[in-house]
């Protein structure tokens, strides 16, 4: 089962590297014209036209932080239901009810989570 | 003593005519992916420029001005290559580039026919659904090493854009692994033809798993990164977020592969959800297989005609409540279908 799968692996990355290559190869070819010597204007960060003030890796509130911390959570959920999707057929009902309990009692902190994150004062 | 082959020339002739030589340099391959993602910018302004009653592109050709990317592509390989002070010109450089060769990737997983495929990988989804994952952290990466405030806050938007949408995609998909009981996408398409059967008919998984097509149509366009999802490039509030500072062809590497990934995304969606290359009538399998591609790409198309941005918190807390219960409730349901309700 697994070594059928291996030419096609191998097409597959064959295929990525004749695409990188073509790519950077394109991409050389289109040299654009370079300045020597560019101004300091010329290379100045973007911000519509104004002079740049400040750092450019401003500051940035992260009102979002909860829902990064709960992905890092419920990414691995999915991970698991795959492996029980593929193979439904084969594991019944044995492997089914631990699955369901399993995604449902996640459920629970997912949403004391959610209400926790949609509260303005914990931003 | 090296052993050359007899013939050099021949031998070469033989390699460059073999059907897989021929599959990845021509079609589905390298040269149809750049002609195919230079002809959906096109469709892409034109189809916008109807909605919003403007003629879009027409001077460039005799047929609607479908030659007008290929003008673009010529005038901006042409620009000055302009890297700013502060910039990590390796990752600066580098991110346009690996992105674009990621979306190119995704199109070798793509059966267009029983015959046209360049892998036929026992994992395709997974691997379709973990390079896309990648992308935003090129986005990130791309942002970050630009040391500029608009693509950075463009950069961070992207990473906050794939938690709210990133699970309810992996989710809705696995509705059809479960129906199709395989990771294959060849083997997914020719589940279909045996598929769900309602009413006497085989029906495509759209019919099964309308839901699930629904969360997955909506979280790709996310992905992306199209209205009404286009935050870490949202021309009018941050000037195109995390592509502001790239000049001439970079920007042109960052736009296309945009476009190769609403190519690949639409043939996906064929794929799991459409019967990919299947179809009644004489017609060829990839005359199908194109024909609904189409199809997908235009109806993403419209979407940006039709709606307005959603706000960050808004797409974070409807992707964590709403699509994600609603995929986890397409999951439920699909069980029940398969092994049927149980008598209570």
């Amino acid at each position: 089962m697994v070594a059928e799968g291996i030419p096609e692996l191998v097409y597959y990355l064959g295929f990525i590297l004749v695409n990188t290559i073509a790519i950077v190869i394109v991409l050389i070819l289109l040299v654009s014209p370079r300045d020597r010597k560019p101004t300091p204007e010329k290379r100045a960060p973007f911000e519509s036209g104004q002079i740049a003030v400040g750092r450019g890796r401003t500051r940035f509130i992260i009102q979002y932080y909860p829902y990064l911390l709960m992905f890092v959570v419920y990414d691995v959920v999915s991970m698991f239901l795959f492996a029980w999707a593929l193979n439904l057929r084969s594991v019944g009902a044995a492997g089914t009810v631990p699955i369901f309990i399993f995604v449902s009692v996640l459920l629970f902190p997912l949403g004391y989570a959610l209400k926790l994150a949609n509260k303005p004062e914990n931003w | 003593m090296v052993d050359l082959p007899p013939d050099p020339i021949s031998m070469t002739i033989q390699i460059m005519t073999s059907p897989l030589f021929l599959k990845i340099a021509i079609f589905p391959g390298l040269a149809s992916i750049g002609i195919i993602a230079a002809l959906l910018t096109w469709l892409d302004r034109k189809i916008t420029a109807r909605v919003q009653l403007r003629i879009g592109p027409q001077y460039v050709s005799p047929l609607g001005g479908i030659l007008q990317s290929f003008a673009d592509l010529i005038k901006l390989a042409f620009k000055e290559l302009i890297i700013p002070e502060k910039a990590d010109r390796f990752f600066f450089l580098l991110a346009p580039i690996f992105g674009m060769v990621l979306g190119a990737g995704l199109i070798g997983l793509i059966p267009f026919s029983p015959e046209t495929l360049i892998s036929n990988l026992e994992v395709g989804l997974p691997v379709f659904l973990a390079f896309v994952t990648l992308s935003p952290t090129l986005v990130l990466l791309a942002g970050w090493s630009a040391n500029s405030k608009y693509p950075f806050i463009g950069g961070l938007r992207s990473l906050f854009q794939q938690t709210g949408y990133e699970i309810p995609l992996w989710l809705s998909s696995i509705g059809v692994v479960m129906m199709a009981g395989s990771f294959n996408l060849s083997k997914i398409v020719q589940a279909q033809s045996t598929g769900y059967v309602l009413f006497g008919v085989h029906w495509w998984f759209i019919v099964p798993q309308i839901l699930g097509a629904i969360i997955f149509l909506v979280t790709s366009v996310a992905e992306q990164e199209r209205i009404p999802f286009d935050l870490p490039e949202a021309e009018p509030e941050i000037i195109m977020g995390w592509q502001a500072e790239y000049p001439g062809f970079l920007f042109l590497a960052a736009q296309g592969a945009g476009f190769i990934k609403l190519y690949a995304f639409s043939a996906l969606f064929t794929t799991i959800y459409l019967g990919g290359y299947l179809g009644p009538g004489p017609l060829p399998p990839l005359f199908w297989s194109i024909f609904k591609t189409t199809v997908m790409v235009v109806v993403v198309i419209l979407l940006r005609g039709a709606f307005g941005r959603v706000r960050l918190d808004q797409l974070l807390r409807y992707g964590w409540t709403l699509l994600l219960g609603l995929a986890i409730a397409n999951i439920a349901i699909t069980y029940f279908l398969i092994e049927g309700i149980p008598a209570i």
